[in-house]
């Protein structure tokens, strides 16, 4: 039973490939942005919820992960995949850099130092004409040339698979705990021995380089990049998608990007009135569930999974004696 | 403290808050097995000196060494894993984690160390402290005095050579209280060794087996209590007399 959410992922996996087929045009397009979303929410989550480093910066890493493939593949004739690597690493160096600048700031401090970065880089890209191809926006080669859309869900959902096991792999790991340890109290991880700043830098990285590789993907999905990918407005869509699923999980940070991108999708009949509608819901979630609106749902089965699974190691009965004798 | 290995030195310590002096020209040394209770009044720059000597405050002045290796300006994780180990005078827990999550963060730092090995030991430590039956709640539902036993099995994760204790008895239920030093007493019994500041001269006085005495950012007195307790300066500086 401790493989109970595992098991519960992979059938909605299963699911969602069996059914992919059976979308329309219009709705597979919406399911393989929500993956494009997924992929960051789920790394946001990683950043913010786990290491609680409140960057606003992840859209601009999402941005110039898609201007890095985008511009190589058309200049330099470069195959998509090294595009897509190559949007990966100037990503996980630009974040592992910002990280570092970054290093003594938290909260509020660090939310107005990324979004200034933010910022530049979104004028930057709308500026450089020569480089960017500006506002008008950069056309950028497709991944396939099939008329239909399903090879891009399939490979939005490995992405989305492949970034999920790895980001769930590092926070099971003595590095997710260090993280979530720095979020608790940075003062008291550093006095337990937690390398604090490289901690942060990793994190900063780590999460960039998911952002890039999302980025990446969208620009050869879409066909364009403009510098709106990056803009403060992507990024308020992106918190609040994490948030109202719940941040400091993973699965839920990509359910509320799936409920989040669906539910603005099913209620564009009602045109500019549906943003206050999420203002709202968000409101409610911040008051009511901080831990987001999808976590009282998940946490079921992960409480079920360590009820009946085996504990990791017994408990020795040695009553009162000399620790580590 | 001949031929006992000295595990930290403070030498001329020197550490300024704006125009105020907090520790001004301290030297400090704990050798192997002390178990050393640092007292003065408020302000006299007790929590300043354990910061300088654990790494969480640069000096101004004077040097920090660690098994004679100098390491000044290194950041604390760097200090924790060479055995120095400190608790806050106000308690700095991992709140939202698990009681026994707060014991494997330091636990996972240490070289070559397996999750089963350190879930094992945070085990028999919680075990040895009471708080096994506690392992599963959020370390923010434990009651002050629980929250102080934590904080001293989480420095154990550590497999310290010295433990700075900053007020361990601060607020803490006289039962409670009675248990911790119980725990440091055995853990002193075990070879662990110990600078513990606190205001409640009582139970300082019941465990230490050398005091230091601090006022107005200086060192006054260090030597065996019953020696400092006599000591006419103590007395002026502490009571007022």
């Amino acid at each position: 039973m401790r493989w109970l959410p595992a098991s519960l992922m992979l059938a909605a996996a299963v699911l969602a490939l069996a059914c992919a087929g059976r979308l329309n045009a219009y709705w597979m397009h919406v399911a393989i942005i929500a993956m494009y979303y997924a992929i960051l929410a789920s790394s946001w989550s990683l950043l913010a919820g786990y290491a609680g480093l409140f960057s606003l910066s992840h859209m601009a890493f999402a941005s110039i992960g898609g201007y890095t493939s985008g511009m190589l593949t058309q200049w330099l004739h470069v195959p998509i995949p090294f595009g897509l690597l190559a949007g990966v690493i100037v990503c996980c160096a630009g974040g592992g850099a910002i990280g570092w600048v970054c290093l003594r700031m938290s909260g509020p401090y660090l939310a107005i130092f990324t979004l200034g970065f933010s910022e530049i880089v979104r004028i930057t890209i709308a500026t450089e004409d020569d480089v960017t191809a500006g506002m008008a926006g950069l056309h950028t080669e497709p991944l396939f040339a099939s008329a239909t859309r399903l090879p891009y869900f399939y490979v939005a959902f490995a992405l989305l698979a492949a970034s999920l096991l790895l980001m769930s792999l590092l926070v099971r790991s003595r590095w997710g705990l260090f993280l979530r340890a720095i979020r608790e109290d940075e003062q008291a991880a550093t006095a337990s021995g937690v390398a604090v700043e490289r901690c942060r830098i990793v994190a900063f990285a780590i999460a960039s380089g998911f952002a890039g590789l999302a980025g990446g993907f969208y620009a050869h999905y879409i066909g364009i990049m403009t510098p709106g990918v990056g803009d403060l407005d992507e990024m308020a869509k992106l918190v609040v998608m994490t948030v109202i699923g719940g941040m400091e999980r993973l699965p839920t940070a990509v359910g509320g990007a799936f409920v989040v991108q669906f539910l603005l999708e099913w209620l564009r009949e009602y045109g500019q009135w549906r943003l206050p509608v999420f203002g709202i819901v968000l409101l409610l979630t911040m008051r009511l569930a901080r831990n987001g609106l999808l976590t009282p749902l998940w946490l079921p089965f992960l409480r079920l999974g360590e009820a009946r699974g085996q504990p990791l190691v017994a408990a020795p009965t040695v009553p009162h004696k000399e620790p580590g004798t | 403290m001949s031929g006992r290995t000295e595990l930290v030195r403070g030498v001329g310590l020197v550490k300024w808050f704006g125009g105020i002096v907090a520790n001004d020209a301290v030297d400090f040394a704990v050798a192997e097995g002390d178990l050393v209770g640092l007292i003065g009044p408020n302000g006299s720059g007790k929590t300043t000196l354990i910061n300088l000597l654990t790494g969480h405050l640069a000096a101004d002045g004077g040097e920090v060494r660690v098994r004679g290796q100098r390491v000044s300006g290194r950041p604390p994780h760097v200090f924790a894993a060479m055995g120095v180990a400190r608790t806050f005078q106000l308690t700095q827990l991992f709140g939202r984690m698990t009681v026994l999550e707060n014991m494997l963060v330091p636990g996972l730092t240490r070289p070559h160390s397996t999750w089963e090995e350190v879930v094992r030991r945070a085990r028999r430590n919680l075990d040895f402290l009471s708080l096994a039956h506690v392992e599963r709640l959020p370390a923010k539902n434990l009651s002050g005095g629980q929250q102080k036993l934590l904080e001293l099995g989480r420095c154990l994760m550590l497999e310290p050579a010295v433990l700075f204790l900053d007020e361990p008895f601060a607020g803490v239920h006289p039962r409670l209280r009675d248990e911790l030093l119980e725990r440091i007493r055995e853990l002193h019994r075990g070879g662990r060794t110990f600078v513990v500041v606190d205001h409640d001269m009582e139970s300082i006085l019941r465990i230490s087996r050398r005091l230091v005495v601090m006022a107005r950012g200086r060192k006054i007195a260090d030597g065996a209590p019953d020696a400092v307790r006599a000591d006419q300066a103590v007395l002026a500086a502490y009571a007022g007399l």
